[in-house]
């Protein structure tokens, strides 16, 4: 498989995406590599989750081009989509199923089978924590199970790309911090990109940020780095992102 | 346990088939474990057996067209009561999303909703097979006309159950899903009855725009020549076009909300 010595595992060069008139996803480019957690942050509506559904193959881009393990997202959809692991926002779930049934019928169209998917299958339910909710209904579980269902559902085939939307929605403290060192756990072999507007989710396990706002990517880089571009060295996160939205509208009000 | 990125993950080793089985059994699965299918199906079955209980006692010969008969009329609620919820719900639920970025083409889903479909519709058609029995049993019914029109049954609910998918396709609201699909059941039948040709006919007389629906689009004279015992190839063909075409536009429709 070509793409396994690969090392940039993501590849977004100029997208841009338009929902008719407006612009969602304005010109963005960046890359993510393997064995590195890239944080995706900004407010609600700043355009992360277009940009993941695109990463997904959900939607196309308007212009631009995505390349996911090698691959385009728009010509090679399929093989995308076998190398990524993807929790959608709002964690889309087949509620009157049983999360057994439920992780079984995903391994299933993933193209497991057998001997394979039965190890591949209890991996993932002792790396998710779900044991205990195997037999119950998606309805009855709570929102945490429910997160942590569809991140199985994300996991199930071992992909070597994790796309997750608003991982930590859901979670309680606890929760959170189980996430944090679970996808700490993933990171070898693995790129993953995940979207949040919680800043300490991204200061806590993140290589990189990503900083996107109003549908613009506004920064690229290691908090560090960002920190010192942006001439506040030692800065928070919040601080930069504050400081970077401030620069980029009052460049768009001089223009 | 090792959680380092497997280094061979696998391709997708799912044939074409394997993969709409695994949607089939997840589509059967749903509907049997809703209440509503069971009611539609208890109704569906009570209201046929009964119409036709009625007029086999008037008539008291052990002839089963009045059961095929009305069969037509009875499925331009019923299939889009089943058809309904398809789609619509996967839009609702945004379970949508979840699907389409599963390493399945959109016409594998669509094949694979479709045929678990098709099997919940025999498996209601098969519901009548007492009435078969109990004619064999009273008298000496023509099994020859039985068998062909149980192949037209088949073929009538296939086309009912594609445009059904394909409505729902449309839309996230269940019941403008299901007026819909109603709606062109209503148009499928309704356009091969005589007095509807004469109307549509008297509305554009140098057109005979009746005339020509009835030809061309109607469901009615085909299905009919299956009750008639003819197994005819033009018939047979019109049903599999139709049913395609419904479920190529399904697919089309899917497709398009990625741009």
């Amino acid at each position: 498989m070509e793409f396994l010595s690969y090392s940039i595992m993501i590849t977004v060069e100029n997208v841009t995406k338009n929902y008719g008139q407006l612009t969602a996803v304005d010109n963005v480019s960046f890359t993510v590599d393997r064995n590195e957690i890239v944080g995706f942050v900004g407010p609600n509506g700043a355009g992360k989750s277009t940009m993941l559904k695109m990463l997904s193959t959900y939607i196309y881009p308007t212009a631009g081009t995505i390349s996911v393990a090698g691959a385009d997202v728009v010509t090679k959809p399929l093989a995308v989509r076998r190398n990524i692991g993807y929790l959608a926002g709002d964690t889309p779930l087949y509620r009157e199923m049983q999360v057994d049934e439920f992780l079984r019928f995903i391994a299933k169209a993933r193209g497991l089978a057998g001997s394979e998917l039965t190890t591949h299958y209890e991996r993932t339910v002792d790396l998710c924590g779900i044991g205990s909710v195997l037999a119950q209904r998606i309805a009855q579980c709570s929102t945490g199970f429910r997160q942590r269902i569809g991140l199985a559902s994300a996991l199930i085939h071992d992909p070597p790309v994790l796309l997750l939307d608003e991982p930590t929605h859901g979670f309680d403290p606890l929760q959170v911090i189980a996430f944090r060192e679970m996808l700490g756990n993933l990171k070898a072999g693995r790129a993953i990109l995940f979207s949040t507007h919680i800043v300490p989710d991204v200061e806590a396990i993140s290589d990189r940020v990503l900083i996107i706002h109003q549908g613009k990517l506004l920064g690229d880089g290691t908090i560090v780095e960002l920190g010192s571009e942006s001439g506040v060295p030692g800065a928070t996160l919040e601080e930069i992102f504050a400081y970077r939205v401030r620069t980029s509208e009052e460049k768009i009000n001089r223009e | 346990m090792n959680n380092q990125a497997s280094d061979a993950i696998q391709p997708l080793k799912s044939g074409f088939g394997r993969s709409i089985f695994v949607v089939i059994h997840r589509e059967l699965g749903a509907y049997f474990d809703s209440p509503i299918a069971y009611i539609y199906t208890t109704v569906f079955l009570v209201l046929s057996g009964a119409i036709f209980m009625n007029s086999f006692f008037l008539s008291s010969v052990a002839d089963m067209s009045p059961y095929f008969e009305t069969l037509p009329f009875l499925l331009i609620p019923f299939i889009p009561a089943i058809t309904m919820r398809t789609w619509s719900e996967e839009h609702a639920q945004n379970t949508f999303e979840l699907i389409m970025t599963l390493p399945l083409q959109t016409i594998q889903f669509v094949l694979g909703k479709y045929s678990a479909a098709l099997l919940f519709y025999i498996i209601v058609l098969a519901g009548s097979t007492p009435i078969v029995v109990m004619l064999i049993w009273l008298g000496n019914p023509d099994l020859g006309l039985i068998f062909s029109s149980y192949i037209g049954a088949f073929f009538l609910g296939a086309l009912f159950l594609s445009f059904g998918l394909f409505v729902s396709g449309l839309t996230q609201n269940q019941i403008v899903s299901f007026v819909l699909g109603t709606l062109i059941g209503f148009g499928f039948v309704l356009s091969g009855h005589e007095k509807v040709v004469e109307v549509i006919d008297g509305l554009s007389p140098e057109w005979q725009l009746g005339s020509w629906i009835y030809r061309s689009i109607s469901v009615m004279p085909h299905y009919e020549e299956f009750t008639r015992g003819v197994l005819g190839l033009d018939d047979l063909l019109y049903f599999l076009l139709m049913s395609g075409f419904f479920l190529w536009m399904n697919e089309i429709t899917l497709k398009r909300s990625k741009y």
